[in-house]
């Protein structure tokens, strides 16, 4: 495994800047999780890593080389795809060995390595099927498997969870968190899930518009939001902005402050009225209309008393739950 | 009841059109043969399976049998390896590439009547082109030669096939994902693993569809031969369809003979048809 770093690469198609001068270094054996929503630059940047896009400017490091001239295949990593891109006309077999026959692995290693990959996937049954005949989740680990074949020196991971269902997204998130310790592998993730960002990565790499915003542990992130975009991108529901006015901050501010940081009763910190409240077994999100009409919502324990639909409350966050950001360029500008 | 009523209703005007232009001269032509046409005019007589059976041991026929066979054997592989070399050629990413495009299906617009007067131009021992590329001014003509004949023919049924061969194959190289040959890529696989062992299996059903009308084509090719050859020199050029003009029409006409011939060739077609889609089928790979 080795380490990868994207050192100012841009990329531009025509006038549009999909990539803008992003750096970003990711240590060997780290799982790195690119965070933001489509069309943010995200995959761009992904297969810039991978040589299926050439940067317009910048230099991509895999271990101790720069590889921009080189093709794909010549930069040793493993890519999974969004669409898992199985060969539809190979057997389950043949599509794990692939990138050991293009690579011109000894027929015994190459069983042995198949028989390895597949066990290590519970896919030892489906050798001899064509992808066709295998369910979403069964396909999956068969591009896992294709990428983890070799030993290769970073796995790149498009949305490779997205074509899944909900409960099985959960399931196979915690296998890969599982596979990737096994291995010691680097591991690049794009995603625009943000739980799975939050649950997956040793850092979390957020991206808007091309443009890295923030780079850091989940839980910093979440605790310290570098500017508005972040704050309100990482949480469900997504952080609360109320205008600075409101709180005795002045015009030039909005102040965040997540739902569960959020309480009723206590010092007044903001009033509003109980206009809904939803339960969710273990938790109630009970929405407030402020006196400026925006709305903010409460996160509570199902143990907590229950606030009547049209009370006015009075809701009270202690200060170091309080985020505030600048309105002219979303920068946070509290410590 | 009433519902299966309208059903009829609707099928109607289709088996018109169907059974007056199809399956009535069909059994038509298959009755035909059933009768012999004396030499020298007069009614025909019943003779049943026997005309058939006299016509198709033939040599006159199994002369226009191997003609026909080996211009398909001819003008389908080359046909189709030239429009896969022309296909793939047009699916660059380059600069231009509509304009190419463009030239290589042009051929479509073109009918086999007009490409046949173009190339009887190209090969018109005083003026033409192509005499005077070969060198063969002052020889025997191209189009009487023993031996090239043959190929002109087969060279203009190719050219006027390649745009069709183009764009059907182009249709199936965009249809194969990108992702497929990016993974390959990212895989190691090189431009030739990459064709050979991704795009071309995934272009299967494509060729197949080609190698099965290209060959029904072949089999029914005859503006060709009538306007550069007329079967000749000789009988070099004498494909079935050309076989049963000239003796259906010829002097004296012979109707019955001609059925015979025009039998064989469905019958001949139908065969090679399903043959192809069940045993080129086993080697196709259908996506999902």
């Amino acid at each position: 495994m080795a380490r990868v770093v994207l050192d100012h690469v841009s990329k531009r198609f025509g006038s549009v800047v999909a990539v803008d001068d992003l750096s970003l270094e990711i240590a060997d054996r780290e799982f790195l999780v690119l965070l933001g929503p489509s069309g943010c630059g995200k995959s761009t940047a992904l297969r810039m890593i991978a040589g299926l896009e050439d940067p317009t400017s910048g230099k991509i490091v895999i271990g101790d080389d720069v590889v921009n001239d080189r093709e794909p295949k010549d930069r040793d990593i493993a890519m999974v795809f969004q669409s898992y891109a199985l060969y539809p006309h190979m057997t389950v077999r043949r599509n794990i060995e692939f990138p050991l026959r293009s690579r011109k692995v000894a027929p015994e290693a190459r069983d042995r390595l198949v028989k390895d990959a597949a066990a290590s996937l519970g896919l030892d049954e489906l050798l001899e099927r064509k992808p066709a005949q295998l369910s979403g989740g069964q396909r999956q680990r068969v591009a896992l498997a294709r990428a983890i074949v070799r030993e290769p020196k970073a796995f790149l991971m498009d949305e490779p969870l997205s074509n899944l269902d909900a409960k099985l997204r959960v399931q196979t998130r915690a296998e890969l968190v599982e596979l990737q310790r096994r291995l010691e592998a680097t591991v690049i993730y794009v995603t625009h899930d943000q739980t799975e960002a939050m649950t997956m990565g040793h850092r979390i790499a957020i991206m808007s518009d091309g443009v890295l915003l923030q780079v850091g542990p989940p839980q910093e992130v979440y605790r310290r939001p570098a500017n508005r975009f972040v704050a309100e991108f990482i949480g469900n529901p997504p952080m609360n902005m109320i205008a600075g006015g409101l709180v005795g901050r002045g015009d030039d501010v909005v102040v965040g402050v997540r739902p569960e940081h959020l309480h009723f009763g206590g010092p007044e910190f903001v009033s509003g009225l109980v206009i809904a409240v939803e339960s969710l077994g273990h938790e109630r999100h009970i929405g407030c209309r402020l006196s400026d009409g925006s709305i903010v919502i409460v996160r509570q324990a199902t143990d907590d008393e229950q606030p009547a639909v049209d009370a006015t409350v009075t809701l009270s966050a202690a200060a170091a739950d309080l985020h505030a950001f600048a309105v002219a360029t979303g920068e946070r500008t509290s410590p | 009841m009433r519902e299966a009523l309208l059903g009829y209703a609707l099928v109607l005007p289709a088996l018109l059109v169907f059974g007056t232009f199809i399956f009535y001269p069909f059994l038509r032509t298959a009755w035909l043969g059933l009768y012999e046409q004396p030499l020298f005019g007069g009614d025909s007589t019943w003779v049943g399976l026997e005309q058939y059976l006299d016509e198709w041991g033939s040599e006159d026929f199994r002369n226009s049998l191997f003609v026909t066979v080996k211009f398909a054997l001819f003008t389908v592989p080359v046909g189709i390896s030239l429009g896969v070399l022309l296909a793939v050629a047009g699916h660059q990413r380059l600069r231009g590439i509509g304009i190419y495009r463009t030239i290589f299906s042009s051929t479509v617009a073109t009918s086999i009547a007009v490409a046949s007067v173009l190339f009887f131009t190209l090969f018109n021992q005083q003026l033409g082109v192509l005499t005077k590329l070969l060198h063969r001014e002052g020889e025997t003509p191209v189009l009487d030669d023993p031996r090239l004949a043959f190929i002109a023919v087969c060279g203009v049924t190719i050219w006027q096939n390649l745009g069709l061969s183009f764009i059907v194959i182009s249709a199936g190289l965009q249809a194969v994902p990108d992702d497929l040959l990016e993974a390959a890529r990212v895989d190691g696989a090189g431009a030739f693993r990459r064709f050979f062992r991704v795009t071309m299996p995934l272009l299967s059903p494509t060729l197949l569809f080609a190698v099965v009308v290209g060959s029904i084509l072949a089999f029914q090719a005859f503006a060709q031969v009538d306007l550069l050859t007329e079967g000749g020199p000789g009988d070099r050029t004498n494909v079935l369809t050309y076989a049963i003009k000239t003796t259906a029409l010829g002097n004296p006409p012979d109707q019955g003979a001609a059925a015979a011939y025009a039998m064989a060739l469905f019958a001949i077609t139908l065969l090679l048809t399903v043959v192809q889609l069940r045993f080129l089928e086993r080697r196709v790979t259908y996506e999902r």
